[in-house]
C-alpha cells in the first residue's frame, strides 16, 4: 500500500468515523444484562453540533440534572422496584431527518422511552416516528403548535405553545408599560415556530388596538437582519418584537444600533434568557424584553426539585455557580414528567407510562403540568422577563414579578 | 431613496467582510485545484484566537487579526506540508473528502474545547456609526473590517504579481511541471500557498468576531460563502473573491429590500447561476486556469 493509498484510506476512515459518530451510529446496541434491567432507560436525541448546539447543550444539562438529582435520591420507584436513571444521549446535528433516524435507533435498541430533541421542526420529525414505532416522547422544547395538529396521541410537550411566546410580551407591554407605545413592528425568523408566534402576536397587538407598522422575515440563523431594520427605521415603531432564535435577537439588536434604529424597547422571545445574549451584547441588552417558559419564581413544588428557586440552586450547585436559562428548567421538566408518570404506571411499558402521560396533573417546579388532548401543556402560563443590570430578571406576571418593568427599556445608542 | 442608499452602503460593508472571509478560499482554489471545506473552520479559528487574545490581554479584535493571520499561517503551512500535500494530484472528490473530514474534525474540536456558546469579541467602537446627511448611518467596526478586506486584498495582489515568491506562486498555479523545470520548488510553494489562506482566514475570522456573533456551528455558512464569493468573481485573480463579495453583499442588501428577507438566499443563488451561465469564469477570472497543465 503506497503512501496515496494510505492517505485516502485515513481520510475516509476519519470521515466514516466523525460523521458516524455525529449521528450515532457508532454505539452499538448491546443486549440487555441483568444490570441493564434494573435501570430506567430513556433515549435523547439532541442538537450537540450544527446551528441548534447551544441551545441542544442546554438542554442537555437539564436531562443531566434530571437524571442526577434522581439517582442520588435513590431512582425511581416503578412497580416495586427501584430503578436508576439512564439517560442514553444521541447528537442529531441539528437535523430534522437526522433526530428521526436516531429515535428509530433508540426504537430498534428497545428504548421506548425518549426525550425530545431541541426545537420544533427536530421533534416534529421525531413525533411522527414516535407514533409509528409505539414510542412515548416528553417533548421539553418543540413548541410550534403544528407538532400537535396531527392527531398524534405519543408526544407531550410540557412547554408552553409557540403562540404564548411572543404574545406575552405584547400582553405584558401592554399591561404594564406607561406611557403605552403606541405602534409594534414584527421581525421573525421564518421557520415554523417563530411564525407560528408572530402570528399570534400580531392579532394580539390588534386585538390590544396596537398598530402594526410592518411584518418582516429573515432565514432561519441568519446573523445580518439589516435589510428588515433598514426597512423598518423609516416607520419609527415604539417597539420591535423579534420572533427568532439566539442568533438572529442578536443581530436584530447589535444592528439596530448600527443603523441607529432606536425604539422604545426591544422584545426577543427566547433569546435574552439565554446567557450568551447578555455576554455578546454588553450594555445594548439592557432593557431588552424576553418571554420565557420558567423564572424562580414560578409557583409550583415538586417531591424531586422542590420549589422554582429550589432548582435554581440545585442546578447553581451542579454547574459551577451559574443560573440555569429556561431551556434548561424545561428540559428537566420533560424527564419529570416521564418520571411521575412511570410511577403512576408501575412500569415502563410505553402504553402504560403513555396513559398516565395523559392523565398527568400536577404541580412541578416547572409550574402546572397537565396536558390537552392534542399533548399541549395549556394550564402553564409563560412569563416575561427584562434584562435589569446584566440579569434576565420577571416583570410579568405581576404576582410572580422580581422587579417592576423598567419602561422604556430600550438603550441601543449604549452600544 | 435614504433607505435605498443605507441598504446599498451596508450590503457594500458586507460585502467586503464576505470578499475578506472569501480570498484565501480562492487563492488555494485557483492555484492547488483544491476546494477546501474547512476553509469555514479556519475563519472561526482565527475568531476565537482573536477573542482568546481578547479575554487574556485585552487586545483589540482588529489589532488581533495579526497575530490570528500569524498562527494560522503556520497552521496551515503544516497542514498542506504534511497532510494535504499527498493528495494534492488526487481526484478532486478525494480532497474534498478530506478537506471536509478536516473541518469536522475542527468544528467538533471547537466545540470540545470553546463549548457550542455565542460569542462575539466586544469592543466600544465597532457598534458606534458615523452618521451622513439623511440620517445614513455607517458602522465604525464594518468599516474597518471593509478597510481591512481592501487593503489585505491590495497587499495579496502585490505579493503575488510583483514578488518572486508570488510570481512562483502564479507560476505553480499555471503550470507546476514547467514550474518545477525552472527551479520552484512546488512542495513549499503549495505549502506557502494555503498558508497564506490559513493566515488571510484567521484574519478575517479577528474582523468578523468583531462585527458578529460566533459559534463553531457558522464554519459550514463561511465555506458556502466563500465558495459563492470565488465562483462569482473568478478563480485566479486576487480580487476576484472581493468582488464577488460585494456583489453578493449587494445583491442581499438590494434583495432584502425589493423582495423581502426570506428571499434573499434565493437571489444570492439565482445571481450565481446568472454569472455562470453567462460568463462561467467569473466576473474577473481568467479561463486559463481551466486549462492549466498537469504534471
Amino acid at each position: 500500500m503506497n503512501i496515496r493509498t494510505l492517505v485516502v484510506v485515513c481520510a475516509a476512515l476519519t470521515v466514516a468515523a466523525v460523521g458516524c459518530r455525529s449521528k450515532g451510529d457508532a454505539v452499538p446496541a448491546a443486549a440487555p444484562t441483568p444490570e441493564a434491567e434494573q435501570k430506567f432507560l430513556l433515549g435523547a436525541s439532541l442538537s450537540l453540533t450544527g446551528s441548534l448546539a447551544r441551545e441542544g447543550g442546554l438542554t442537555k444539562e437539564g436531562y443531566e440534572l434530571c437524571a442526577k438529582v434522581v439517582n442520588d435520591k435513590g431512582g425511581v420507584s416503578v412497580g416495586g422496584k427501584t430503578l436508576k436513571l439512564d439517560i442514553q444521549y444521541q447528537d442529531d446535528t441539528s437535523k430534522p431527518d437526522t433526530a428521526a433516524q436516531l429515535v428509530d435507533q433508540f426504537n430498534d435498541k428497545g428504548v421506548k422511552l425518549i426525550l425530545g430533541p431541541y426545537g420544533s421542526a427536530t421533534t416534529e420529525a421525531a413525533a411522527a416516528v414516535i407514533e409509528r414505532n409505539g414510542q412515548v416522547m416528553a417533548d421539553s422544547a418543540g413548541a410550534d403548535d403544528k407538532i400537535f395538529q396531527k392527531n398524534y396521541r405519543r408526544t407531550f410537550a410540557v412547554l408552553s405553545p409557540a403562540t404564548q411566546y411572543a404574545a406575552s410580551m405584547v400582553q405584558a407591554i401592554s399591561d404594564l408599560a406607561q406611557p403605552k407605545p403606541k405602534t409594534f413592528a414584527f421581525i421573525s425568523a421564518d421557520d415554523g415556530f417563530s411564525k407560528t408566534a408572530t402570528k399570534a402576536a400580531i392579532e394580539r397587538a390588534k386585538a390590544l388596538g396596537f398598530v402594526v407598522v410592518a411584518e418582516e422575515y429573515v432565514p432561519n440563523a441568519t446573523s445580518d437582519v439589516s435589510s428588515a431594520l433598514t426597512k423598518i427605521k423609516p416607520l419609527k415603531p415604539d417597539v420591535i418584537v423579534g420572533s427568532a432564535h439566539v442568533v438572529e435577537s442578536i443581530a436584530i439588536v447589535r444592528q439596530s444600533v448600527e443603523l441607529g434604529v432606536k425604539p422604545l424597547a426591544f422584545a426577543e422571545t427566547i433569546a435574552p434568557h439565554t446567557p450568551d445574549f447578555v455576554k455578546t451584547l454588553g450594555p445594548a441588552s439592557e432593557g431588552v424584553l424576553g418571554s420565557t417558559q420558567w423564572t424562580v419564581k414560578t409557583a409550583g413544588k415538586d417531591k424531586w426539585f422542590g420549589s422554582a428557586s429550589d432548582y435554581a440552586a440545585t442546578f447553581s450547585k451542579q454547574f459551577g455557580g451559574r443560573a440555569p436559562a429556561y431551556q434548561n428548567a424545561q428540559a428537566t421538566a420533560a424527564c419529570l414528567a416521564l418520571i411521575i408518570a412511570a410511577e403512576k404506571a408501575g412500569s415502563v411499558e410505553p402504553t402504560k407510562v403513555r396513559d398516565e402521560m395523559a392523565k398527568l396533573d400536577e404541580q412541578t417546579f416547572f409550574g402546572p403540568i397537565k396536558f390537552s388532548e392534542s399533548g399541549q401543556n395549556v394550564v402553564k402560563a409563560m412569563s416575561v422577563v427584562q434584562i435589569q443590570n446584566g440579569h434576565a430578571v420577571g416583570v410579568w406576571p405581576k404576582d410572580s414579578a422580581e422587579a417592576p418593568l423598567k419602561w422604556p427599556g430600550s438603550a441601543p445608542d449604549k452600544g | 431613496m435614504n433607505q435605498f442608499l443605507q441598504a446599498t452602503i451596508y450590503g457594500l460593508l458586507q460585502g467586503c467582510m464576505f470578499g475578506l472571509v472569501a480570498v484565501g478560499f480562492s487563492l488555494v482554489w485557483g492555484v492547488m485545484h483544491v476546494i477546501n471545506l474547512a476553509h469555514g473552520a479556519f475563519v472561526l479559528l482565527g475568531a476565537y484566537l482573536a477573542w482568546q487574545l481578547h479575554a487574556a490581554f485585552g487586545l483589540d479584535p482588529f489589532l488581533g487579526m495579526l497575530p490570528a493571520g500569524i498562527v494560522l499561517f503556520a497552521f496551515g503551512y503544516a497542514l498542506q506540508r504534511g497532510l494535504i500535500n499527498l493528495v494534492v494530484n488526487a481526484p478532486i472528490f478525494i480532497t474534498l473528502l478530506l478537506t471536509f473530514g478536516l473541518e469536522l474534525l475542527l468544528v467538533n474540536g471547537l466545540i470540545l474545547v470553546f463549548t457550542a456558546d455565542y460569542r462575539s469579541i466586544p469592543t466600544t467602537y465597532a457598534g458606534r456609526s458615523f452618521v451622513l446627511p439623511g440620517d445614513i448611518h455607517i458602522p465604525f467596526g464594518r468599516l474597518i473590517a471593509a478597510g481591512g478586506a481592501i487593503a489585505v486584498t491590495s497587499g495579496l495582489f502585490y505579493v503575488i504579481r510583483r514578488t518572486r515568491t508570488g510570481l512562483a506562486i502564479l507560476a505553480t498555479g499555471m503550470d507546476r511541471g514547467a514550474a518545477r523545470l525552472m527551479g520552484i520548488g512546488a512542495r513549499h510553494v503549495y505549502a506557502l500557498t494555503f498558508g497564506i489562506a490559513a493566515g488571510l482566514a484567521g484574519m478575517a475570522g479577528a474582523a468578523v468576531g468583531a462585527v458578529n456573533t460566533f459559534s463553531p456551528a457558522d464554519a459550514g455558512r463561511y465555506t458556502l460563502l466563500s465558495f459563492v464569493a470565488a465562483v462569482l468573481g473568478g478563480l485566479g485573480n486576487t480580487s476576484g473573491a472581493l468582488i464577488g463579495g460585494l456583489l453578493l453583499g449587494l445583491v442581499e442588501a438590494w434583495g432584502g429590500q425589493l423582495l423581502g428577507g426570506t428571499w434573499i438566499n434565493a437571489v444570492a443563488f439565482a445571481v450565481l447561476v446568472l454569472v455562470l451561465a453567462i460568463r462561467p469564469q467569473g466576473l474577473v477570472g481568467k479561463a486559463y486556469y481551466a486549462s492549466r497543465v498537469e504534471v
